[in-house]
């Protein structure tokens, strides 16, 4: 499996996403510009420019029509996906941490963090007309800590959000392919699988680092963890301890049976496409890597029955 | 008042009187000093304080004291309770009688002699301390003396110290001293009536001490201690695990957290586990880890089981400064509970300060220019005297026999020497000059065929002249001096290694060696043979390989190579009947290798007591340095394989068994090809309910999402996007054209 390497950030990945039909992958980073890119041959399409700051998150809605961004230069943007061109952009108070279309995109969601003793807040805005993105359709405040990641329910009737504190600290959902589960990354070294209707918890992954993103496969019953030593603790550490690896778990026997190496800073965000075909993974060293399955990928499958 | 009563009675009563008026005032100081507490203490006794001295103002009335008792004062206060202290130390007719002790069992001896018996008294009890008088007694009629005497000291110490070391004391082949402290024989004439002789304790079965050698399958039992939450800023309590190594998951078969507040310990033939604590030592033992014993010696740091595990060693540093008379070192026979034998200063060596012979039979401990070897169960200095060796510098006993081995440091022309001396009658067996050393280390086969010293000599001393103790030596170079202890006279012979040794180990059974030498960018690892009869020839050598230890399997053949406590150290498994590298591995890390007593498997293990905090744990390998189990253990300790006596077995029998190893074998796989497919079903049959549940629960959900389908459909404007596709309708062609390859080719004109 010889990864496409995808150089074009010259800072941290924060964030991956592939638009609905898998054709494009989207990046940002901690430089200004997040990036679209073609999945398959790894050629950048263009950027998206005008953000201050580190961007923490990214969207697209599900016709690849709209891009939403938000970063730590206190700004939401909206941009036409097509030509670039930054529709709208709402400033906050504080940096925008999270921001998410709903399933039928006419709506998004972002929040904002409790910085500069400005609170957390979560902002809903209707999103068929641009200029509407600042005047917020209902806005709610969180006390406590902080917002970390969020996701749509099914049906665009409820929101889950993963917060800061608490045993699991720093939250990163996605979604199972028919949204009827999503998996969540954990500084606690686990990842663990939940129902989104009742909450309940389903499945627990344990790794000996902590994690910061998780998948699931769409095709298969597998998760896939990325993470590693925190960034900062890199350097006083020799570097097959930081444990950058990918790993592939099953989903339901919760043991791991795979590891994809290549990173040489801990995996910040990762994410299947959306047929299964292949994934992408961005790291704290600024590079994506886009590995395509093997054939040997597919036919594994019997192995847990010995 | 006073005044009239002095004069009237006579000065005896005086004496009482003013006694009495003392403890008038005295009782009234009492109760200042109560009402002050209780002021201190925030009560509010305020008052009590004032009644008393309003008390005093009253009597006070004409400026002069009031002291006398008022007239039905009862006096309820016994001297003894008052002035205790004084009355105490008021002189007795005994006085001087604790610096007397009775010394019998001395030979009878004429007039003729009797200088002389008196000097040898003198010469041997001189050495407590000051000795006032002595006398003997007589038979006059046959001018004889008798077989006892008495010494009197100028102080009760020294008696005390006389009698701790004499009684028993062996002074001739036929004459053993008994020593006492002449109060003892008034202490022992007024026992009281009602004194019962001690009833005998009922023998309390601890049970089969030896049962772990009975497991049906051979499994071998491991201890792990792991790091616990301090009780407090010097309590320290750790968690003690015991664990059976059964395949193909290891049973647990005790936990006690905060077990020990050090570490725990196993004995030499795994009978007994000994953890630490603030009050001495616990052991444990039997299938429960039920108390066996305990040994209370406060802050006792290091133990030391004797090799039969009869006597346990311990050892508390910290007692040298607390007290006058401290108890540093204890010995104690393990099954009874009794000490043995105490010291009170230790000479600094490396622990163990006190070293046993194989047997038990004898312990021996180094001093300053002195070696003092010490029988059991008397537990006294073999023939009375230490070895008197000047310059000694270490010594170890032999593993199998009672030879000890010692070294003596070089001095001015005299040259450094080893000698071998044979227990109990001190007679040397072999001694061995050497020039130029530096230092010298000692390493005995485990089977007692050879013993190899490391010698590190030099080319020259470079010397500070403004320091005189820093002594520098240039031009190091290395001897292996092997000694055949089982051939006669003790041939030696030398292997002469220019670069620095980093690590030696014989193999437990057989005859090679290893050794690790060399610069730190370009270090190798060699291989020795030792035959009879010849001088050792070098087997193998691995060169540019970095290691730091080396660790032989039990019984010899396999060695692991290893790189400790580095990032990144390398593992290698080498088979040395034919030096063959069976497997390499690259943990992240190793801070501990320990084999299993039997040698079939060997523990990996990374140590949080090296401050790693992430990734501690342990490896369980087999001896071919395949990873069989891997287990990471927060706040992991250490791990020790519980060991196992010595194969009883002969030596002709183990050597048929591996002779017909063929015709045993077959049982002990079937067994195992029977234990694994027990395993894999119970795995496949989890898996497989887990699978099912999952199914089950997907089934339900994926219904539920079906229903939804119309709801999604609107949401999307009718379009059908569950599955990539799906709709039609929306697809739309995109033809690409690319320009694979240009080329121009020239027509023929």
């Amino acid at each position: 499996m010889r990864p496409l390497i995808l150089q074009g950030h010259t800072r941290a990945i924060t964030q991956i996403k592939y638009n609905r039909e898998g054709d494009l992958i989207f990046s940002s980073s901690k430089d200004a510009n997040p990036c679209v890119w073609y999945s398959s041959n790894g050629e950048r399409v263009g950027t998206f420019d005008g953000h201050n700051g580190a961007v923490w998150c990214i969207d697209i809605d599900w016709k690849t029509d709209k891009f939403l961004s938000g970063g730590g230069d206190m700004t939401i943007r909206l941009w036409d996906c097509e030509t670039g061109k930054m529709l709208n952009k709402v400033d906050r108070d504080s940096p925008v941490r999270t921001a998410l279309f709903s399933y039928s995109g006419n709506m998004a969601v972002y929040t904002t963090d409790a910085a500069m003793s400005k609170p957390c807040e979560i902002f809903f805005a209707d999103v068929r007309d641009p200029t509407m993105l600042g005047e917020s359709m209902t806005k709610s405040t969180v006390e406590g800590s902080k917002v970390t990641s969020i996701l749509w329910g099914p049906l665009d009737d409820t929101v889950v959000t993963g917060h800061e504190s608490g045993k699991l600290t720093q939250w990163d959902l996605r979604p199972s392919k028919d949204g009827t589960m999503f998996i969540t990354a954990s500084k606690d070294n686990t990842s663990k699988l939940f129902d989104i209707d009742t909450l309940e918890l389903l499945k627990t992954y344990k790794t000996d680092r902590p994690v910061n993103s998780a998948a699931i496969a769409p095709n298969y019953e597998h998760i896939l963890l990325g993470g590693g030593q925190e960034a900062m603790d890199v350097t006083t550490t020799g570097a097959k301890e930081g444990k950058f690896e990918a790993r592939f778990y099953h989903l339901v026997f919760e043991e791991e049976f795979a590891r994809v190496k290549g990173h040489f800073g801990p995996i910040n965000s990762l994410t299947f496409h959306p047929r299964g075909t292949q994934y992408t993974s961005g790291a704290e060293d600024g590079f994506l890597r886009v590995h395509n399955f093997d054939k040997s990928y597919y036919d594994y499958k019997s192995d847990f029955f010995l | 008042m006073h005044g009239r009563l002095s004069l009237s009675i006579c000065s005896r009563d005086l004496v009482c009187c003013s006694i009495r008026i003392f403890k008038n005032l005295k009782f009234k100081l009492l109760l200042n000093f109560e009402s002050a507490d209780q002021c201190l203490s925030g009560g509010v006794v305020m008052a009590k304080k004032k009644d008393s001295v309003d008390h005093d103002r009253n009597g006070n009335g004409d400026g002069e004291p009031e002291f006398s008792d008022p007239e039905d004062f009862v006096d309820d206060i016994t001297d003894e309770e008052l002035v205790g202290d004084v009355l105490r130390a008021r002189p007795k007719e005994t006085d001087g009688i604790e610096n007397v002790v009775v010394v019998d069992g001395l030979p009878v001896v004429g007039e003729d002699r009797l200088d002389k018996l008196k000097g040898v008294i003198r010469k041997i009890f001189g050495k407590f301390g000051n000795i006032n008088t002595e006398s003997y007694a007589s038979t006059l009629a046959e001018g004889q003396t008798t077989s006892y005497m008495f010494i009197e000291y100028s102080d009760p110490l020294s008696a005390a110290e006389a009698v701790k070391t004499m009684d028993g004391y062996k002074f001739d082949k036929n004459h053993t001293l008994l020593v006492n402290l002449f109060t003892d024989f008034e202490k022992y004439e007024n026992i009281s009536e009602d004194w019962k002789t001690p009833e005998p304790q009922p023998y309390k079965d601890a049970g089969n001490l030896w049962y772990y050698l009975l497991e049906p399958d051979a499994f071998d039992q491991y201890l792990v201690v792991k790091i616990g939450i301090p009780k407090g800023p010097h309590q320290p309590s750790n968690d003690v695990q015991v664990w059976l190594n059964a395949m193909p998951e290891p049973i647990e078969l005790l936990t006690r957290a905060g077990g020990t507040e050090t570490i725990a310990k196993w004995s030499p033939l795994g009978t007994y586990l000994a953890t630490f604590h603030g009050k001495g030592v616990a052991v444990w033992g039997g299938d429960k880890f039920e108390k066996v014993n305990r040994f209370a010696h406060i802050n006792a740091e290091f133990i030391d089981f004797s090799p039969n595990e009869r006597y346990l060693v311990t050892f508390s540093p910290k007692a040298e400064r607390q007290y006058d008379n401290p108890e540093v070192l204890i010995i104690w026979e393990i099954r009874t509970g009794a000490k043995k034998r105490t010291f009170s200063e230790v000479y600094k060596t490396p622990w163990p300060v006190i070293r046993w012979s194989h047997d038990d039979k004898f312990f021996a401990r180094m001093g300053p220019d002195t070696l003092s070897v010490y029988e059991t169960p008397s537990f006294r200095l073999q023939d009375n005297k230490s070895l008197k060796v000047v310059g000694i510098r270490d010594f170890t006993w032999s593993p199998t026999d009672n030879i000890i081995a010692y070294w003596v440091a070089e001095n001015k022309d005299v040259p450094a020497r080893v000698v071998l001396i044979e227990i109990p009658s001190r007679s040397e067996i072999r001694a061995k000059n050497l020039f130029n050393v530096a230092d010298c280390r000692m390493h005995w086969q485990k089977s007692g065929d050879y013993l190899c010293v490391k010698v590190d000599r030099y080319a020259k001393v470079i010397m500070k002249k403004d320091k005189l103790l820093d002594t520098k030596y240039g031009g190091m170079y290395y001897n292996f001096e092997v000694f055949h202890l089982r051939e006669k006279q003790v041939p030696v012979d030398s292997v002469e290694i220019k670069e620095p040794i980093v690590a030696f180990a014989w193999e437990p059974v057989g005859s090679k060696f290893a050794i690790i030498h060399g610069e730190p960018n370009s270090m190798s690892t060699s291989f020795w043979g030792v035959k009879k009869g010849d001088a050792p020839t070098l087997m193998k050598r691995f060169e540019k390989k970095r290691f730091n230890s080396m660790f032989w399997a039990p019984q010899g053949q396999f060695v692991i190579l290893a790189q400790l406590k580095t990032a990144e150290g390398p593992l290698e498994f080498i088979d040395t009947s034919d030096f063959s590298i069976m497997n390499a591995i690259m943990p992240e890390m190793t801070t501990d290798i320990e084999w299993d007593p039997t040698g079939r498997y060997v523990m990996s293990a990374v140590s949080a007591w090296t401050g790693k905090v992430s990734d501690t744990g342990f490896s369980l390998l087999n001896f071919q340095g395949r990873i069989i189990r891997k287990e990471r253990v927060e706040r992991f300790g250490n791990l020790f394989w519980r060991p196992r006596p010595p194969c009883l077995l002969t030596h002709a029998q183990v050597k048929n068994i591996k002779k017909n190893l063929k015709t045993y074998s077959p049982a002990f796989e079937e067994k195992d090809r029977k234990r694994r497919s027990k395993a894999e079903q119970g795995v496949i049959k989890k898996r497989q309910d887990l699978l099912d549940a999952w199914n089950e629960y997907r089934l339900k959900k994926q219904e539920e999402y079906k229903s939804q389908k119309p709801k999604r459909m609107f949401l999307r404007n009718n379009n059908d996007t569950d599955e990539l596709g799906a709709d039609k309708n929306q697809l739309q062609e995109e033809v690409f054209e690319i320009l694979i390859k240009e080329d121009v080719q020239p027509l023929d004109e």
